[in-house]
């Protein structure tokens, strides 16, 4: 059953952290035409159904897709919306392929697109339920909310993150240096990448490290920004993407596992875990797209990665969690080159989430980038041939995984 | 299209103010799936859920419900619309061959958030939203006008629809209690107070506390798993424009091309003649007439000559449809289960003699913008 599913364009609209020149469908449809401007015989016309996501709390603004109708032209169009907070443009990259891959009768081309205009909203306000985990267990523990906003919540997200940076920092004993070097390259990176919002050619290890902490060992120059920003990507079936690109991107597997744990596990939620870095998810994640695609060495087999780390300890994390590098391993891949634009395994050459960050786009823009390197056509491309590349995304409290993987060939089978 | 087969179902009971917790719900409902169809959390291969985070009160609700909808370490998802949809998704995973076991949950806790204000944050937020005056409720009320003016059909044939469906709605005993009526006359819909004129508080499907079930498999695996599979031969889903001013409000065009969509893959030319029931997402009583007409089942306006009760010429919504109950987000689902009950003759007490075929519908958005339909067929 199934077919297999191609790639065939990606775009971005420009990334800041205040588009206020532009409405949230307008910043959509910006993403759109770049994205359709790069083949130029489909047209919006031709688009048989339509995904969508983002993350519903941070702008006020419940199924946008509704009220958004007429600007992506989807009127009178199948469409489908789906949420999994940050991994949400993952998760609609997913839904993209698996839209193609069902071969429903008259849809073959379709649009997939992420966005966020986080300057319409308040992101930390919109996180603070997330990171709070379960509340009313916490209660029933004896912490109260105002304990919960001192434990947790310092910066939304960065609350939480710091628990995961201190476990793997005890973990892989790296230092604050090695942390401010993945922040280094990612904005080096960023500023050749035009959507990109963080571009900082000349950033230092110093500098990184003169910033004051937002909580320890986050600084505020290790962090992402809070971006307006949006990503679409055109998924079509094999035959048609060959007649619109010279180098058709294949997916040939995906997976979104996670393992959180919610109210029966009586942890607190995700956030209450153990040990944040250890990531069943992200293994297992990995694991279901490296099956389907027919990957057994990912460490030999993939030429390119774009992992979702809005701070440089989960990049450093992800990289191994994923198979791409040993345990404990990474922090001496950056230092050595291994992961920089000319290196062997070149990592996040868009700067990453790390430099951009408009959440409901931001999984999306990890595949998207790493089809982009495939075509040849990325705005920061890789010197060395891409065959094989993922695209990882990060989301849920703390650990819902999204993966796909694609390759200029197709190595899924199809029963 | 290859069929897909509804392999279980579960649905709780509905309550206006249940007295147990989101996740307990949730947990019965897709453990209970799963026992009825003799299968264990290590079958699933992948979990597509349905909620909503303005429904749920917190962010990335899905993320707190990962272990009650038996998603740990599965390849799972999450659709914000209607659960009807999410089963698209569930259907799409199975029919790309990545999936032998799709459960697809859905559902919401309408009493423990303020249902309308949370639809109003649907509205356009620059030209809607700040005066609310356009918004799910006022909706309602320009449709069903919209619907009686062009086409001349009276507020007492409208009743009607909600008469039936809450007679219907006293046979389920999974229905709302509320929404159960064996007595109610039309004189009585007529005389409820006013919703958002012309539509009357009894004529609207309430919003309420539930969670539904339901198991996806592969034909193969299908067969395997139960001696009763129901198929799913065709589906169709179309998204309508927007502002109301943009569509004629007494028709639907989305459910118009979505079920086109449907019966060209299920190969039907006749739904009348070949479908013998439907179970549709009505918001209220007049949009059941309208989406009947959107399938094709009588001309337009003809909506009321055609009798939908349970012993009718084709009845429409013998579970009492979603007057019977509304869950937010679990509506559309329970709309798939109850017709796949018609199939498998197991809608005990509002059964339906020789059900063969069926249609199944979900919606979202201010008079239906978004609509999806299912054909299901019974038979090995």
């Amino acid at each position: 059953m199934g077919r297999q599913v191609c790639i065939a364009s990606a775009g971005f609209s420009e990334h800041a952290s205040k588009r206020s020149d532009v409405s949230m469908p307008e910043l959509v449809s910006e993403a759109i035409e770049d994205c359709l401007k790069k083949v130029p015989s489909v047209s919006i016309n031709d688009i048989d159904a339509f995904v969508n996501g983002n993350m519903p709390a941070f702008e006020g603004a419940n199924i946008p897709e509704l009220w958004m109708t007429d600007w992506m032209g989807a009127r009178n169009k199948p469409l489908m919306r789906i949420t999994t907070g940050g991994t949400t443009g993952g998760s609609v990259a997913i839904g993209g392929y698996y839209t193609v891959a069902a071969e429903l009768p008259g849809i073959d081309t379709i649009l997939a697109i992420g966005f966020e205009q986080q300057s319409q909203g308040d992101t930390s306000t919109g996180l603070a339920s997330v990171a709070y985990g379960e509340i009313s267990v916490l209660n029933t523990l004896g912490i109260t909310y105002d304990q919960l906003t001192q434990l947790l919540s310092a910066g939304a997200a960065i609350g939480v993150a710091s628990y995961q940076a201190t476990n793997y920092m005890r973990r892989s004993k790296i230092t604050e240096e090695d942390l401010a070097r993945v922040v280094v390259q990612n904005r080096h990176n960023a500023a050749k990448t035009w959507w990109a919002h963080l571009k900082m050619p000349d950033l230092t290890i110093e500098d990184v490290l003169e910033t004051p902490y937002i909580s320890y060992p986050l600084r505020y120059g290790m962090v992402c920004p809070a971006s307006d920003g949006a990503c679409a990507m055109l998924f079509t079936t094999e035959q048609k993407a060959k007649d619109l690109c010279d180098i058709p991107v294949y997916v040939n597997g995906v997976g979104s596992v996670a393992n959180e744990t919610g109210v029966l596990g009586y942890n607190g939620s995700g956030a209450g875990q153990l040990d944040t870095s250890e990531q069943l998810g992200a293994k297992k994640s990995a694991e279901l797209a490296f099956g389907q695609a027919g990957i057994s060495f990912p460490r030999k087999e993939i030429d390119y990665a774009e992992v979702y780390s809005p701070f440089p300890n989960q990049e450093l994390m992800w990289i191994e969690r994923l198979g791409l590098f040993e345990e404990n391993t990474a922090s001496e891949m950056y230092e050595n080159g291994v992961t920089a634009l000319n290196g062997e395994l070149p990592i996040n050459c868009s700067g990453g989430v790390n430099s951009t960050n408009a959440i409901g786009a931001s999984a999306m823009e990890r595949p998207a980038v790493a089809a982009l390197q495939i075509m040849g056509k990325a705005s920061n491309q890789v010197p060395k041939t891409v065959h094989t590349a993922i695209g990882h995304g990060w989301g849920g409290v703390i650990n819902l995984i999204t993966m796909m993987v694609m390759s200029d060939k197709p190595t899924r089978k199809i029963n | 299209m290859q069929k897909v087969g509804i392999v279980g179902y579960y649905q709780v009971k509905l309550y206006s103010d249940a007295n147990y917790g989101r996740y307990e719900m949730i947990f019965e409902a897709v453990r209970g799936a799963l026992d009825k169809a003799g299968l264990k959390k290590k079958d699933i291969t992948t979990v597509i859920s349905c909620t909503n985070d303005y429904y749920d009160g917190r962010t990335i609700s899905n993320s707190f419900a990962v272990e009650a909808g038996g998603a740990y370490l599965a390849d799972e998802s999450k659709v914000e619309m209607d659960g009807a949809h999410a089963l698209l998704y569930g259907m799409m995973r199975i029919l790309s061959g990545n999936h032998k076991l799709a459960v697809i949950w859905a559902g919401s806790m309408a009493s423990c958030f303020p249902y309308h204000s949370a639809r109003l944050f649907e509205t356009d937020p620059t030209w809607e939203r700040p005066t609310a005056y356009v918004n799910d409720i006022t909706a309602l009320g320009f449709q069903m006008r919209a619907y009686m003016n062009k086409f001349g059909v009276s507020a007492e044939e409208i009743a009607g629809i909600a008469v039936k469906n809450r007679k219907n709605a006293s046979k389920n005993p999974l229905a709302l209690k509320e929404a159960q009526n064996p007595n109610l006359t039309v004189k009585d819909v007529l005389n409820s107070e006013t919703y958002a004129d012309p539509v009357r508080e009894l004529m609207v499907a309430q919003p309420c506390d539930g969670v539904a079930a339901l198991l996806l498999a592969p034909e193969k695996q299908a067969l395997k798993i139960t001696d009763k599979p129901v198929w799913i031969t065709g589906v169709g889903y179309n998204q309508d424009a927007y502002y109301l001013g943009d569509r004629n409000l007494a028709e639907s065009k989305s459910m118009e091309l979505a079920s086109k969509m449907a019966y060209k893959t299920a190969g039907i030319k006749d739904p009348l003649k070949e479908i013998d029931i439907a179970e549709i997402f009505e918001s209220a009583a007049h949009e059941e007439l309208i989406l009947k007409e959107a399938l094709g089942l009588t001309d337009k306006g003809e909506g009321p000559s055609l009798n939908s009760e349970i012993n009718g010429e084709f009845p429409i919504n013998p579970s009492g449809g979603a007057i019977g109950g509304n869950p937010p987000c679990g509506t559309g689902l329970i709309r798939i289960i109850e017709a796949t009950k018609q199939i498998r003759g197991e809608a005990n007490g509002y059964q339906v003699k020789n059900v063969n075929k069926a249609i199944a519908s979900g919606q979202i958005g201010m008079c239906a913008q978004n609509n999806i339909i299912y054909i299901l067929e019974g038979g090995n």
